[in-house]
């Protein structure tokens, strides 16, 4: 177990194996990709109340989703990060608080799309629009408090507490905000009865999509984390090796 | 300090009790700033001019005044809060007595919390105290103004506390003040959402009790928790 572990902690390890996965997982990302927004887009029947623009919601529930996993997953990265000293868990936290918040950005904006013809406005001060909104800029400040500390090992352990204490905070912020004014509509249940309105020709595209991008989210930040490897062990040999052969 | 302890004696418990250290590191810092009045005054008078800029910004009507005063009073003093954070840490840290503060054998939780008490009792409380006036300009209703101090005294102490994790992050770095306000702001989104919203609704003649009840909640859950991510913070901060 232990020996798994440490072994999981290496940079050069994870690289190695993220070389031999990537492939196969933007093949299978592509392929549910264009499956799910082909079937999302084309052959999903038109909402009775909301129409066309229904159609949307394939795209921003998977985004959201997979925003709102973003900060348990710094945070976890976090505590490893201190407890453990883990540089691979930095490195994800750090490549992740940028994707992380562009999916939260993408999240706002797909919901703006679909408010302003069925609420017939582009933003209330509804309690889950404002919570996400919160949790971009918890999201910023993560990143900024990276770019302003110098020393990379400081950075490390200054984000992850951060990340710590934000996440702890998530919650309080989300119910907080949710007693304060709640408009949106109640979370999608994926619950697969045949009593409710969603029947199956519903949620087998919104699962597929929800799959596509959890993998899309994957495997950016598996591109991010190799980046920043190759960085930060630069002067290590066998990134001197891999850097040697690209460009032979 | 000045006599260095036997080999003996360093093995026994430190003869500084921590009770006792944690009033010395309250007094020293309440002495701090009662001899920098500046220090005092100047979050009391951002307070007092942020306040005043909403009237002249907004309208000089008295109902829209009366139905922003809770948050314009909620968010000046959480501005207010701000400002003065950088007094926490920031000295102690560039005349070395913020090492000392660490190097000590202290648990650093209530060394810590007594800075951060101090800091309350300095810009915390007299914004509280100045808070029913800077109300009565706004029009609040009278029978608000009470859970105005109420839910102020509740909620300043968690903007000190959480501003002391976000201090101690940055206290090493050049440019901070944006920063800081970027990584405290949003953490102190309930506070506001509550202490705010218990203003509005007592002058509604709403029961106040789950309001009080949830400040009640944070404010004891940052009590206990926020100095240790804090000390974690300074640790990392201060090599």
């Amino acid at each position: 177990m232990w020996l798994w572990f440490s072994k999981l902690g290496s940079p050069k390890w994870f690289y190695e194996l993220s070389s031999k996965w990537l492939p196969w997982l933007v093949v299978f990302m592509a392929v549910a990709m264009t499956v799910g927004l082909l079937w999302a887009l084309l052959f999903v029947p038109e909402d009775y109340q909301q129409g066309f623009t229904n159609r949307i919601f394939y795209v921003h529930v998977p985004v959201a989703s997979i925003s709102l996993a973003c900060f348990p997953l710094m945070a976890g990265a976090g505590v490893i990060t201190l407890v453990w000293k883990m540089k691979l868990a930095d490195m994800v936290a750090k490549s992740a608080a940028p994707i992380g918040a562009w999916f939260t950005a993408v999240a706002l904006i797909t919901g703006a799309i679909w408010g302003q013809p069925t609420w017939g406005t582009w933003w209330v001060w509804d309690a889950r629009l404002t919570s996400m909104l919160l949790q971009f800029f918890l999201l910023i400040g993560v990143i900024a408090l990276r770019s302003a500390i110098e020393s990379p090992d400081a950075a490390a352990k200054a984000c992850a507490l951060l990340s710590i204490v934000g996440a702890i905070n998530v919650p309080i912020i989300k119910y907080s905000v949710e007693w304060w004014n709640t408009l949106h509509q109640p979370a999608t249940d994926l619950t697969m009865n045949e009593n409710g309105a969603n029947g199956p020709e519903i949620w087998v595209p919104l699962l597929i999509m929800i799959v596509a991008v959890y993998s899309f989210f994957v495997i950016s930040l598996i591109l991010a984390t190799r980046n920043e490897i190759l960085v930060r062990e630069r002067r290590s040999q066998w990134v001197m090796d891999i850097v040697a052969r690209e460009k032979v | 300090m000045t006599t260095h302890p036997s080999p003996q004696q360093s093995n026994q418990r430190p003869q500084v009790s921590t009770f006792s250290a944690f009033q010395a590191t309250l007094r020293r810092d309440l002495l701090i700033a009662l001899k920098r009045r500046n220090d005092l005054l100047n979050p009391l008078m951002f307070f007092l001019i942020v306040v005043s800029l909403f009237p002249l910004g907004v309208s000089s009507d008295p109902v829209q005044l009366t139905s922003i005063a809770a948050g314009t009073v909620w968010v000046s003093a959480l501005l207010a809060s701000m400002l003065s954070l950088d007094n926490l840490y920031r000295a102690d840290y560039e005349d070395g007595s913020l090492e000392q503060l660490l190097l000590s054998p202290q648990p650093l939780y209530f060394m810590v919390l007594a800075k951060n008490i101090a800091h309350w009792l300095i810009s915390g409380l007299p914004v509280v105290l100045l808070a029913p006036l800077l109300a009565y300009m706004l029009y609040l209703p009278a029978d608000a103004y009470w859970t105005l101090v109420f839910t102020l005294l509740l909620g300043t102490p968690v903007l000190s506390l959480f501003g002391s994790i976000g201090v101690a992050l940055t206290v090493g770095l050049g440019s901070r003040g944006l920063i800081l306000a970027v990584i405290v702001l949003p953490l102190t989104v309930p506070v506001l959402i509550i202490g705010a919203k218990a203003v509005a609704d007592a002058s509604l003649g709403v029961s106040l009790g789950m309001h009080y009840a949830l400040l009640g909640a944070i404010l004891a859950m940052s009590l206990s928790l926020a100095p240790l991510a804090s000390a974690a913070a300074l640790k990392i901060s201060v090599n």
